[in-house]
């Protein structure tokens, strides 16, 4: 950060600027010991705290309910519905006392906690993103939360939750102009038109691509689930077959085979839960371009916008699940340096640029997200001596040094063409185990910017081959990192 | 595996007492591993059972000082005009190449037994999760000059995410 303590008075003598109607320079920029005791706090929405604990409120909805359903007893519920809304009111009044944020200069505090007080300082300079998001609970009273990403990792993020839905936009608005990144005017208006009608396809940039179908997003989530699911069912009836023929069918086996698979049950119904999500998640989907940024914005229950620099781009992805290769779809999805995405660390390691597509829009999207990005890659095989080590994907895996991108294909049932440009490679490893050593074979790894899987591998190359292709590696990447300005976080 | 890369390199090895210290290290594992041994042999086999435990521990101790002999051969670095290169592994052969410009974190450590010896271990941190690269067991001068090294090298040519 810049100055510190460059004319510290009191603080209390210090007079306040007003919450940053434009861009403070830089000189404002106040350290945050001198901070914000004076400066009125803006609130955040009433029906804040309630929102939040809506688990305790459904739960004591569910028991109330329990008591009128089975024991006929009308005054307990009230009672406790009655006690439930005082308790919360009250404790919602004093929540809100100590809940709320200041923009002060270039930063941006948030104050939170009754007893345990929090106070979190988001530098507005180092601003990765401010994604609006809505659940489902917040959208039932046309609130909304902002979520903020800083550079770097987990734990950095900040979140204002609730706001109403123009005022969120507002302020989303406001914070990315005080970053230096101001939204377009045209954004704006689409930005304050989204609170009340959640399909206006007219306002904002123009979608980059026509919006996707419900049916066809059906089709493709079920014939990416389909394999799987398959998969799946037939090993598990197979599973229960074969106990039932030894054992017989009866209570006591039965109980014990699901006690026994109950693991790979679970991760059946897990895996179909998150299938049928993404579907939800991509339901709506809208992709525009805003300046350096893309601007997403989707989601069928939960309405989420996300903004992905494009200059933030590590690396683009081409899916391609097995029973879509005959209609040619594909699916792009990006990697970026923000690690800290909605729904916790490492889980969303990738952003969905586009869930399903032809290939002229694959080939769009892709040339966004990297500029003159191709969408077609001719990789080359491991040699065919690393085939019995992977008999079924060796046809689908293969590495290309292309001229601006280190393209790797990998994957089975859902096979990935990634394409990483050689500026946004971080480090370089070769590795050998034992059964490569014997046949002369090596894996190469590139690593980029943020998350633990965001690696690029090409498996079982020649071992000469794949020394060669690091250092090739590196060569391309300081070149094409020569040419660009630095670019710190 | 090392010697296919394309251009000629200085590896420099780690010192001479990382032997040492690591040969210490897996003596003393292996001979937590032979006490425990030891209490049920005793009572499966009476006193014999010690003497069973004392012999396996000489032998694993033996293979295990063979091995560890071998792979604290196989570490080594070498710098080079853009980057770091680090090799080590005796089964599993690792060559990890870090440029100075992705560099984040530069950190020193040095373990109980290291620091009995006079040892310093080097870790490199980029922005990528997960790609911490260590070369362990350096002289302290030397690894302080390495590091100052990395620190100028990577204050120069500052690359992005």
């Amino acid at each position: 950060m810049s100055d510190a303590h460059p004319h510290t008075g009191p603080t209390g003598e210090e007079p306040a600027p007003p919450p940053a109607p434009q861009p403070f320079g830089p000189e404002v920029s106040q350290p945050s010991a001198a901070l914000p005791t004076g400066v009125p706090r803006q609130r955040l929405h009433p029906l804040t705290p309630l929102l939040e604990s809506f688990r305790f409120f459904a739960a004591v909805l569910a028991a109330a309910g329990i008591q009128v359903f089975t024991s006929r007893n009308f005054v307990f519920p009230i009672i406790l519905a009655v006690v439930a809304a005082v308790a919360g009111g009250v404790a919602s009044l004093i929540a809100l006392q100590y809940r709320g944020f200041v923009i002060w200069g270039r930063e941006l505090h948030i104050f939170g906690g009754v007893f345990t007080r929090s106070h979190r300082t988001v530098p507005l300079d180092r601003l990765q993103s401010v994604d609006l998001a809505r659940p489902l609970r917040a959208r039932l009273f046309g609130l909304a939360q902002l979520n903020i990403e800083v550079a770097g990792g987990d734990g950095t993020d900040a979140r204002l939750a609730y706001l109403k839905v123009d005022r969120a936009l507002g302020l989303r608005a406001e914070l990315l102009a005080i970053a230096g990144r101001p939204v377009t005017p045209t954004a704006a208006p689409v930005a304050a038109a989204g609170s009340e009608a959640p399909v206006e396809e007219a306002a904002g940039p123009a979608p980059m691509v026509p919006p996707i179908p419900v049916r066809k997003l059906a089709l493709a989530s079920l014939l990416e689930a389909l394999p799987v699911q398959v998969t799946a069912l037939v090993l598990l009836g197979t599973a229960f077959a074969v106990t039932g023929a030894i054992f017989g069918f009866s209570t006591v086996a039965t109980t014990l085979w699901v006690g026994f698979f109950a693991p790979a049950l679970l991760g059946y119904l897990q895996s179909t839960v998150s299938a049928v999500n993404k579907f939800l998640r991509n339901c709506r989907f809208r992709l525009a371009r805003d300046g350096g940024s893309l601007l997403i914005e989707r989601g069928l229950t939960d309405t989420s916008h996300e903004t992905v620099p494009v200059d933030r781009v590590t690396a683009v992805c081409f899916d391609e699940p097995v029973l879509w290769r005959s209609r040619g779809w594909r699916r792009v999805e990006v990697w970026t340096a923000a690690v800290a995405q909605q729904g916790g660390a490492g889980l969303a390691r990738s952003t969905t640029m586009l869930p399903v597509g032809e290939p002229d829009q694959v080939a769009l999207v892709a040339a966004e997200a990297v500029p003159e990005l191709a969408s077609r890659f001719e990789v080359r095989l491991p040699p065919r001596r690393a085939r019995w080590r992977m008999p079924l994907r060796w046809k689908k895996t293969g590495a290309i040094l292309e001229e601006q991108v280190f393209v790797v294909r990998n994957g089975l049932l859902v096979n990935t063409y990634t394409a990483l440009p050689y500026a946004r490679i971080q480090s370089v490893r070769v590795v050998q185990g034992p059964l490569q050593r014997l046949q002369g074979l090596a894996s190469v790894y590139a690593m980029t910017a943020g998350g633990v899987g965001n690696v690029a591998t090409a498996r079982h190359r020649e071992a000469h081959e794949a020394v060669a292709m690091a250092a090739e590696l590196r060569r391309r990447a300081d070149a094409a990192a020569a040419l660009e300005t630095p670019r710190l976080a | 595996m090392w010697d296919l890369w394309p251009e000629d390199l200085e590896w420099q090895p780690m010192s001479r007492r990382l032997r040492t210290v690591w040969v210490l290290r897996s003596l003393l594992n292996v001979l937590i591993l032979a006490v425990v041994a030891a209490v049920p042999l005793t009572i499966w086999l009476g006193w014999d059972g010690l003497l069973w435990a004392l012999g396996g521990y000489v032998v694993l101790a033996g293979l295990r000082v063979l091995t560890v002999t071998r792979l604290v051969a196989t570490w080594g670095y070498a710098e080079r005009e853009e980057d770091l290169l680090v090799r080590h592994g005796l089964l599993t052969r690792r060559l990890s190449i870090v440029p100075y410009g992705r560099i984040q974190l530069i950190d020193l450590s040095a373990g109980p037994i290291e620091r009995m010896f006079g040892l310093t271990t080097v870790q490199v941190r980029t922005a990528a999760l997960g790609s911490t690269t260590e070369v362990p067991g350096l002289d302290p001068p030397v690894a302080s000059a390495l590091r100052d090294r990395l620190a100028v090298r990577a204050a120069e040519v500052r690359e992005g995410l």
